[in-house]
C-alpha cells in the first residue's frame, strides 16, 4: 500500500501549475468575463503548438511497429498512465478546466481511434498530430438533443451507398467542433437496435452536408466552444468507418470495443476534484482575509469539503489504479464520477456561501468556479446514470 | 508510488480475521450480546490465531505490525460482531498511550499481565469523554465504557496520559451498542495515579490510532450494515420487483455502498501515514469523522430498506444501528474529530494540501 507521489510526478506537477497560474487562470478568466470561446488565432495556442504540446499520443507508424514487436516482459511492472493522468488533469481543471478543453490536440476521440482504428485511419487522421504545423483539434460527437444519457437512442443515421456511407442527424454540445479538422461522429444504421447497431465514423470538416454550426452560449467553461450542428446527406467514403468493415463482421458492433475498465469518469471526476480544490483554496484565503476562521461553523464546513475533496480524489485514483491493471474497475469509476461531482458543486457553493454577497456581483473566480464545475455532473453519464450503471452491478439491475 | 493492494502478509492477516468474523462472530452475534461476553469456545480459537499480540512488540512477545493491519483487522472481526471484536482485545486502545509515550517498559509493566488474567480488560479513555479531576489521585466518574471490567484505565489527556489501577468501581449499564463487550459506568475515588507518561506529540498520536481503531470498528459495521441491507433488498420482492429496483432504493443502496468506500480509504490512508511516522494526526481524524458521518447515512437506512423487519431483533441491522452510533461518540465524538481534522487547514498559507500524499520520508 502506497499514497506517496514519487518525484517524477512532483515535478511535472509542478510545472502544470506554474503555466495553470500563469496562463490558463487569466486566459480562462478572461473567456468568462467576454463570454466567447478563446479564438482560433489566440496567440496562446500557437505558444503551445511551439511548446510542443497538442500532440498526439499516438506513437506513429514505425513507432508502433516497434512498439508491436517488443515482446512484454512477464514480470513488468504495471502501467501507472491512468493514475498520472489523473494527477495532472486534477492540477489543469485547478487553473481552469475550460482551457483544457479548448487546448489544441485529438482530445475525446484519441482513445477510440488508437483503439479501434485501421493503421491506415491512425496515418491519416492522427498523422497531422505528430508533429502539428499549426494548432490542430479532432472532436467526438455522439450527444444529441434527444439523447444525452442514453447513447443508445441516438438518431442520427448511416445509410450505405455503393462504397460511400450517408449521414443524417443533428449533434449538440460537441467541444471545439467548427475549430476540428476531423469529426468523429456516431451514427446508427439502425435506430431500433441500440449500441450494436452504432458505428462512428470520420467527417472531414468541409464535407458536404454537414453545417448549421452554432456555438452555443453556456453557464460556464466559456474558454471552450461547445456546438450543434447538423449532417445532411453527408457523404463520406467507406475507409472513413471507424475500424473498418472487417471488424464488425466479427464483432457486435459497438460493445465489442468496449473494455471491463473505464478511465474516461475518472478523468472527470478528477476535474471536479480540481475545480472544487481551487474553490477551497479561494474560499479559505477569503475566510482568513475576512478573520473568519475563529468561527467554528466557518472551520467545520471548509473542513468538510477537504475531508470530501480528498475522498474524491482517493476514489479517483483508486478507479486509475484499477484501470492500469486492466482489472474491472467499473463501479469504482461511477462511484468516483458520482462523487466527485456532487463534492466539486459543494465545494464551490461553499465557497459563495463565505464569499457572502460578494459571490452575487459575478466576478469572482470562486463564482465563476461555481458554474464552470456543473458540467461535471452531467458529461460522461449524470450522476444519476451512475448510480443505474453501479446498481446493474451491485444489485442486478435489469437494463 | 499509488499502489492500492495491502501485499500478501496484510491479505493473509486480513482474510484469517474474515473467515473466523464469518465462522464464529457473526452466527453468535445475538448470543454474545445477551451474554454480555463472547463464548469460551470462541475466545479459545480466537487465541489460537495469533491476533491478539497483533502490534505488540516483538520484544514482548508480539507481531508488532503497525495502524494498517489493525484497521484492516478490526473491519473484519466488526463485520462480524464489533462488541465481540472489542471484548477479543484485552487492550484495545489503551496499549497505544502505554506504547507512543511510555514505551516498551510501559507496556510490560502494565499491560502484559493484563494478558495473562483470563477476561482482563484495559479500557481507553479520552479527557474529552469522562469529567475527572486529577490531582494526586483521580476522581469524577466516566458515563459509559463498554466493558464489564476496569483492571486498567488509561487516561488520554493532552500532553500525557494517566494510569489507574485501583480506586475504580463498575456499575452495570444495559449500553445502547456492543453489549457483547459489556457495559459500565465508572467511579473513581481517589483512585492513585500508577503512572503518569508525559509527551504531547506521544499524546497526539496515541489519540490519533485510537481513532483508527474506532474508525475501523465503524467502517466494518457498515460495510456490513450496508451489504446485508443491499443483499436483502436484491431478495425481497414489492409490487412485482425486487425493492432494490425501485429507484428510490436503489439510488439510497449506491448512495450507502459508496460512503463506505469513501470512508475506507480515507481510513486506508490516514493508517498508511502513521504506519510510515509521517504526520497523520489530521488524516486519522479526518477519517474518523468521515465514518461517523457514514454511519448516520447507513445506520438507520440499513433498517429503513429492511422496514418492519429491520426493526425486529430477528434482523441484526438494528443492532448495527445503535453500534454504529455508538462507536462514532469516542474520543469527544464527531465535533472534536472535525476540529482536529480541521488543524491541516489553519496550517495552510495558500495552498490546502487535504493533508495527503505529500510524505516525507
Amino acid at each position: 500500500m502506497n499514497f506517496e507521489i514519487d518525484e517524477s510526478i512532483q515535478g511535472p506537477l509542478a510545472a502544470l501549475r506554474e503555466r495553470g497560474r500563469n496562463e490558463a487562470r487569466p486566459i480562462g478568466l478572461e473567456a468568462d468575463r467576454l463570454g466567447r470561446p478563446i479564438p482560433v488565432g489566440d496567440p496562446y495556442f500557437a505558444r503551445l503548438i511551439a511548446r510542443g504540446e497538442g500532440r498526439t499520443r499516438w506513437r506513429g507508424p514505425d513507432g508502433e511497429k516497434k512498439a508491436r514487436s517488443k515482446p512484454k516482459s512477464a514480470g513488468s511492472r504495471p502501467s501507472r498512465r491512468t493514475v498520472k493522468t489523473l494527477l495532472f488533469v486534477e492540477e489543469l481543471a485547478y487553473w481552469d478546466r475550460g482551457v483544457v478543453v479548448a487546448n489544441p490536440g485529438v482530445g475525446l476521440p484519441e482513445a477510440n481511434v488508437i483503439a479501434m482504428g485501421t493503421d491506415e485511419q491512425k496515418e491519416r487522421f492522427l498523422g497531422p498530430f505528430l508533429a502539428p504545423d499549426r494548432p490542430r483539434w479532432a472532436c467526438f460527437a455522439m450527444t444529441e438533443p434527444g439523447a444525452g444519457s442514453d447513447a443508445a437512442a441516438i438518431q442520427t443515421t448511416a445509410r450505405r451507398d455503393g462504397d460511400h456511407w450517408i449521414l443524417n442527424g443533428a449533434k449538440c454540445f460537441i467541444g471545439n467542433a467548427t475549430r476540428s479538422d476531423w469529426i468523429l461522429a456516431q451514427a446508427t444504421l439502425d435506430p431500433t437496435q441500440g449500441r450494436d447497431a452504432q458505428r462512428a465514423f470520420f467527417i472531414e470538416q468541409g464535407t458536404p452536408g454537414l453545417g448549421g454550426f452554432r456555438i452555443e452560449k453556456k453557464m460556464g467553461l466559456k474558454a471552450y466552444e461547445s456546438t450543434s450542428f447538423t449532417l445532411q446527406e453527408c457523404r463520406v467514403p467507406g475507409a472513413n468507418l471507424l475500424g473498418g468493415e472487417a471488424r464488425y463482421e466479427k464483432r457486435d458492433g459497438f460493445k465489442g470495443a468496449m473494455k471491463a475498465f473505464n478511465a474516461g469518469r475518472p478523468v472527470v471526476a478528477a476535474n471536479a476534484v480540481g475545480i472544487g480544490r481551487a474553490a477551497l483554496d479561494e474560499a479559505l484565503a477569503f475566510a482568513r482575509e475576512h478573520d473568519r476562521l475563529a468561527d467554528p461553523r466557518v472551520r467545520d464546513r471548509l473542513e468538510r469539503a477537504a475531508r470530501k475533496l480528498k475522498l474524491s480524489r482517493l476514489l479517483c485514483l483508486k478507479a486509475g489504479w484499477l484501470a492500469d491493471r486492466e482489472k474491472p474497475n467499473i463501479i469504482e469509476a461511477s462511484m468516483c464520477k458520482l462523487v466527485a461531482a456532487q463534492v466539486g458543486q459543494e465545494a464551490t457553493s461553499l465557497g459563495m456561501e463565505l464569499l457572502g454577497t460578494v459571490g452575487a456581483r459575478g466576478d469572482h473566480l470562486i463564482e465563476k468556479l461555481y458554474r464552470d464545475v456543473k458540467a461535471l455532473d452531467m458529461v460522461e453519464g449524470t450522476g444519476q446514470i451512475q448510480r443505474i450503471i453501479m446498481a446493474r452491478q451491485l444489485v442486478g439491475l435489469p437494463r | 508510488m499509488f499502489d492500492f493492494e495491502f501485499g500478501e502478509d496484510l491479505e493473509l492477516i486480513a482474510e484469517t480475521a474474515k473467515g473466523f468474523a464469518t465462522d464464529a462472530l457473526f452466527p453468535k452475534l445475538r448470543e454474545h450480546e445477551r451474554a454480555r461476553a463472547v463464548d469460551a469456545s470462541v475466545r479459545a480459537s480466537y487465541a489460537e490465531m495469533g491476533l491478539a499480540g497483533l502490534e505488540l512488540p516483538e520484544s514482548l512477545g508480539g507481531a508488532e505490525l503497525g495502524p494498517l493491519a489493525r484497521v484492516l483487522v478490526n473491519e473484519e472481526l466488526a463485520a462480524g460482531d464489533a462488541g465481540a471484536a472489542l471484548a477479543l482485545d484485552p487492550l484495545g486502545p489503551a496499549l497505544y498511550p502505554l506504547l507512543e509515550i511510555g514505551g516498551e517498559d510501559a507496556v510490560r509493566e502494565f499491560a502484559l499481565p493484563l494478558l495473562e488474567t483470563d477476561g482482563a480488560r484495559a479500557i481507553f479513555l479520552d479527557a474529552a469523554d469522562a469529567e475527572l479531576e486529577v490531582g494526586t489521585t483521580v476522581t469524577g466518574s466516566v458515563p459509559w465504557v463498554p466493558s464489564d471490567r476496569a483492571d486498567l484505565l488509561v487516561l488520554l489527556r493532552d500532553d500525557d496520559a494517566i494510569v489507574v489501577r485501583d480506586g475504580i468501581t463498575t456499575g452495570e449499564l444495559r449500553g445502547s451498542g456492543m453489549r457483547a463487550a459489556g457495559a459500565s459506568e465508572l467511579t473513581l475515588t481517589a483512585a492513585p495515579i500508577a503512572a503518569r507518561f508525559e509527551g504531547r506529540a506521544g499524546a497526539a498520536r496515541s489519540r490519533a490510532r485510537a481513532r483508527l481503531y474506532m474508525a475501523s470498528l465503524l467502517v466494518g459495521v457498515l460495510r456490513q450494515a450496508a451489504d446485508f441491507s443491499r443483499e436483502y433488498a436484491v431478495e425481497r420482492e414489492a409490487f412485482g420487483r425486487p425493492i432494490a429496483h425501485h429507484q428510490g432504493l436503489t439510488f439510497l443502496i449506491i448512495d450507502m455502498l459508496a460512503a463506505v468506500d469513501g470512508a475506507r480509504l480515507l481510513l486506508h490512508e490516514a493508517a498508511w501515514r502513521l504506519e510510515h511516522g509521517a504526520a497523520g494526526e489530521a488524516a486519522a481524524a479526518a477519517a474518523y469523522a468521515e465514518a461517523i458521518e457514514a454511519s448516520t447515512l447507513i445506520g438507520p437506512n440499513a433498517v429503513q430498506i429492511l422496514g418492519g423487519h429491520g426493526f425486529m431483533q430477528d434482523y441484526p441491522v438494528e443492532k448495527y444501528m445503535r453500534e454504529a452510533r455508538a462507536i462514532g461518540l469516542a474520543i469527544g465524538g464527531l465535533d472534536a474529530a472535525r476540529e482536529d481534522a480541521w488543524t491541516a487547514l489553519a496550517d495552510a498559507d495558500c495552498h490546502v494540501q487535504l493533508s495527503h500524499l505529500e510524505v516525507a520520508q
